[in-house]
């Protein structure tokens, strides 16, 4: 096999250009949004791929425009609250489920996955009144709160921890530790991989999130990076290439993030296929 | 090990008390709305006055073509583009791992990069590739594949060739990543085992990895199947608001018009969207049990 | 490691959360205080801008109000009805409403705007197809802000490439003549005479529009079978049929399509200038002449309008008079710094009034050198404003509008050979999505 592997044989040849031109296909949009900040706008629109000299002419526009860097950092704050607070409590809701079996959990658990499939859209009006009656409107609160707990992360958390021996936590506790401790200093620490994995993905989902910011933001100062984007989307006269500068700034964090996790993202979707 | 009464007692609370957090939040922000829309599904709601109307709403679903039109097309999306993409995607992933290892982890990163992507983005740049004049007919024209260009946006058939190949290039890496995973979870003994014998890779193929990857299939076309029932994104910025007359709509983006765009009838939006979750529950049913037999 | 990690992430977590809380309760405790006004619109380069102008005019006479403009992006209508809904909960003083949306409001949500006649804005002041859908019996809820008023645009260097004279264009026509034109410069340069976006119903609206005819009856229901909606469907055909029609996919598309010169030329509303100056290389090149005539409509006029919006006060607000004030001495204001602002932003963000004495601004005539002679264009457009007839949109518009375009597109695709084939196949599909 190892053999084989060194030389590359014309079918292998032909499979590596096939793949090459998927990797192309899968990149062609990072590459042109890049592109795209340093065109005008109608070149956008045409099309365009050269490269063209209108960056700093962009950049300003969207400066003036409106706050990128308070956008980005409320964009990010929202983000990484909604992960630290969502993954404590989604894993330990997941891990009560799974480790502690009992009748009536697993009908709760039943329940909670039929609710997977009920569409956001479905619940926003009541949602809003809610939100609205706790006094929450134009808070980033209002947009963490009910996005920390996530039925398909409690699913994905739970599907992990099955691989977690229970022998162990026995074991932990014949030594005298209790529940809460055998969750935070064993079962956490042996499960780095599928935290991370899950983090990631919480912080995806709330980083692009919209239509629910859309419904609950009131003012300037606390609109994330997607409503500008949306913002600029409705203008008479659409200014592309800063609409570019804000996708890249909105895209690359995310990029950079799973590149610099992507070991142990992959490593922690393990469980959730066995 | 104690096995007392008390003990099991004791494990039941904490098992109670580790999941209450979550509850709260739970019956808050989700069981509250939904209960709440339940209502709403006997309303006929126009702004301030709200009449009821019973079962009104389904009566008016049931004459609604458009509504059995988004649903029917909900299903031609779900049946075509999930099998293409999980096969797809499992192929890909059986050749990175055997057929060519070198920059495994490169393809694989780039690959499941298309999911990332600020939707924003996605869908300008899909708009000007696929208008009749854009990069995607110039190519195909000078190729000489076609000979007049194909209206990927508005004609009937082809928008919906373009919201499947849009939602084929967005997800695929990703469900990909997953068989990658679930490839990595075989022992390559069996490969080294089966080579002995003299079986070839296609055999290897059908008797070894496929069965082998059945979760991880049917993992994908559960949460695939999900994801296409709620189909919203694409139809409503990719093909404009599910055009052209109505060709790419969707359940999800024609609840989402009636509620917020066309009529704020969110009596009669509730009333589809218990319909879609209906649906949607059925078809999730039907896989588990496929699931737990084939277990 | 990771394990302290985590709890630093919890210990941020919680306490940004209540940084976040206590902030909130400082901002519901700060509105008490009753000079500071918040307004909802949601274009930065627009709308937005020419809000913020009159919030500075404002300042200048009353420095204790400040005035917050608040850019509200995509379905800001979503977003207020849901306020509404509760009670009022999260609302501005002051929100900027399309006009096509605002009778649903008005209607379906009555009481919650403040009437502005009843406090003394002069309404005769204004545009008169501005203020019809805000009127309703004897209150009127709005302050007209924009006009959309529309015209025909040209490339003046593409007709003379036809042999032609551009000027002998500039005038008043009828389709006919348009169509014949278009014949002449297809012949000759091969390029068809209208962009056309097929997503978009604006076409038909602004030939509709400029007959004076309504898309709804008296009681609200929808009233497609009308010689204005059957004759504007012959002109697109006729049209097509002649190959005068880019097709264009999209707002993007349409965009390309002009200023990638596929076409002659296009139909709409003023607010396309900005975009078109994207396109420096065909300064000089556009010229801008009255919207066509619907022949065979009696009271059809070569005016019409595609777009536009108005301010509109809400009731829930606890500063009704500063708010009301305010609107009345920027936007409905004769002194000289209101005039003057109106002036300000036609040329700062190519917004143009409906206020009617503001049409005597420098800016309104002044030549404008991206324009084929440097045409005065905006105070061609000012001129064309005060004809545009009346039209009332009810609650249901934009199913109207959805439904007549599908099905035209639907006939531009050949599925539908008769206009009366359009006709019906639109009221099925209305009935069917309004449920009456």
């Amino acid at each position: 096999m190892a053999m084989v592997r060194r030389r590359l044989s014309p079918a292998k040849f032909i499979l590596m250009i096939f793949f090459v031109a998927g990797a192309v296909i899968s990149l062609f949009p990072f590459i042109w949004m890049v592109i795209g900040t340093t065109q005008n706008p109608n070149d956008v629109v045409m099309g365009k791929l050269a490269i063209g000299d209108q960056f700093m002419k962009n950049w300003e526009w969207i400066n003036k425009t409106y706050s990128v860097l308070l956008f980005f950092w409320n964009s990010f704050k929202i983000a990484i609250v909604t992960v630290g607070l969502g993954i404590v409590i989604n894993a330990l809701a997941a891990f009560g489920f799974e480790k502690y079996p009992s009748k009536g959990r697993d009908r709760v658990f039943g329940i909670l996955l039929l609710t997977l499939i009920i569409p956001q859209m479905a619940i926003v009006i009541p949602m809003f009144r809610q939100i609205a009656s706790m006094r929450l409107l134009n808070t980033h609160t209002a947009i963490i709160l009910p996005s920390v707990m996530s039925v398909f992360i409690i699913f994905f958390l739970r599907q992990n921890f099955k691989m977690f021996p229970t022998e162990i936590m026995e074991a932990a506790r014949v030594d005298g530790a209790g529940e809460t401790r055998i969750f935070f200093s064993i079962v956490v620490p042996a499960m780095k991989a599928t935290f991370a994995s899950a983090s990631i993905y919480m912080f995806l989902m709330q980083w692009n999130s919209y239509l629910w910011p859309l419904m609950t933001i009131l003012s300037d100062e606390m609109k994330t990076l997607p409503i500008a984007m949306s913002s600029i989307m409705r203008m008479y006269t659409i200014e592309y290439g800063g609409l570019m500068i804000l996708v890249c700034i909105s895209t690359f964090p995310i990029l950079i993030l799973f590149l610099a996790m992507q070991r142990q993202f992959v490593q922690g979707l393990m469980g959730s296929v066995k | 090990m104690k096995k007392s009464s008390s003990y099991h007692r004791y494990l039941n609370r904490t098992g109670w008390r580790f999941i209450t957090p979550a509850m709260i939040l739970y019956i808050v922000f989700m069981l509250y709305p939904i209960m709440y829309s339940l209502f709403l599904v006997t309303q006929k709601w126009r702004g301030m006055s709200r009449e009821f109307v019973g079962l009104g709403n389904f009566v008016r679903m049931a004459q609604d073509q458009i509504f059995w039109k988004a649903l029917s097309h909900n299903f031609i999306f779900m049946l075509i583009q999930i099998p293409l993409m999980v096969f797809l995607a499992m192929i890909l992933a059986v050749i990175l791992n055997q057929g060519i290892r070198r920059f495994r982890g490169l393809f694989r990163t780039v690959y499941f990069l298309p999911c990332v992507t600020s939707l924003v983005a996605y869908s300008v740049l899909f708009r000007i590739l696929l208008q009749s004049n854009g990069l995607l007919n110039n190519l195909m024209l000078n190729l000489h594949l076609i000979d007049t260009p194909i209206g990927w946006l508005n004609n009937p058939f082809w928008a919906k060739v373009t919201i499947i190949l849009a939602l084929t290039w967005r997800w695929t890496g990703y469900n990909m990543v997953f068989f990658l995973v679930g490839l990595q979870n075989i022992d390559s003994e069996i490969y080294e085992a089966a080579e002995v014998d003299g079986a070839s890779k296609i055999r290897q193929f059908f008797n070894i990895t496929l069965p082998l990857l059945i979760p991880v299939i049917l993992f994908s076309m559960v949460t695939s199947t999900n994801g296409t029932m709620q189909l919203f994104d694409e139809p409503n910025i990719l093909t404009n608001e599910g055009g052209p007359a109505n060709a790419t709509m969707t359940v999800a983006l024609y609840i989402y018009r009636q509620a917020f765009v066309l009529n704020s009838d969110f009596g009669y939006a509730s009333a589809l969207s218990y319909v879609m979750v209906l649906v949607a529950g059925v078809l999730a049913f039907i896989q588990i049990k496929v699931l737990k037999e084939r277990k | 490691m990771k394990k302290g990690l985590l709890s630093i992430l919890v210990l941020v977590s919680v306490l940004f959360l209540t940084v976040s809380c206590s902030k909130s309760s400082d901002s519901s405790g700060g509105s008490a205080k009753a000079q500071k006004i918040t307004v909802w619109c949601w274009d930065p380069a627009f709308n937005i801008y020419s809000m913020k102008e009159a919030a500075k005019v404002y300042s200048e006479m009353h420095p204790e109000v400040t005035i917050e403009v608040v850019d509200i992006p995509e379905n800001i209508e979503g977003k207020i009805e849901a306020g509404l809904q509760a009670g009022g909960a999260g609302l501005p003083d002051i929100a900027l409403f399309q006009d096509y949306i605002i009778e649903k409001f008005i209607q379906n949500y009555p009481g919650s705007f403040v009437d502005l006649k009843a406090e003394g804005v002069d309404y005769s002041q204004f545009a008169q197809y501005k203020v019809a859908p805000m009127t309703e019996g004897d209150s009127v809820y709005g302050i007209p802000f924009d006009t959309g008023s529309t015209g025909f645009f040209l490339r003046s260097d593409l007709i003379t490439e036809a042999g032609l004279n551009p000027e002998d264009y500039q005038k008043e026509m009828t389709w006919s003549e348009m169509i014949a034109l278009g014949e002449t410069i297809k012949a000759a340069t091969g390029k068809p005479l209208i962009a056309y976006d097929n997503t978009s119903f604006d076409f038909l609206r602004i030939m509709v529009q400029s007959t004076g005819t309504q898309f709804f009856k008296d009681d609200g229901s929808v009233n497609y079978n009308t010689p204005a909606v059957k004759n504007s469907i012959a002109i697109l055909e006729e049209l097509h049929s002649k190959g005068l029609l880019y097709m264009a996919e999209g707002w993007n598309n349409w965009i390309a399509a002009f200023n990638g010169s596929e076409a002659a030329g296009f139909m709409n509303a003023l607010w396309i200038i900005g975009t078109l100056k994207t396109q420096p290389d065909l300064s000089g090149k556009w010229m801008v002449v009255p919207t066509p005539l619907v022949e065979g409509v009696a009271g059809a006029r070569n005016a019409s309008n595609n777009g536009g919006s108005s301010w509109y006060v809400f009731s829930s607000t606890k500063n009704k008079d500063v708010a009301v004030d305010f609107l009345k001495s920027t936007w409905a204001g004769t002194s000289d710094e209101a005039l003057e602002f109106y002036n300000t932003i036609l040329k700062g963000a190519g917004a143009m009034g409906t206020f009617l004495p503001s049409r005597g601004g420098s800016n309104y005539t002044a030549p404008d050198d991206f324009f084929y002679k440097s045409q005065a264009v905006y105070e061609d457009f000012s001129e064309w404003m005060a004809e545009v007839p009346v039209m009332y949109y009810t609650p249901n518009y934009l199913a109207m509008r959805t439904a007549l375009n599908n099905a035209l597109q639907n006939m531009f695709a050949g599925n539908l050979k008769s206009i009366d084939d359009v006709i019906a196949a639109a009221e099925a599909e209305y009935k069917q999505v309004t449920g009456n």
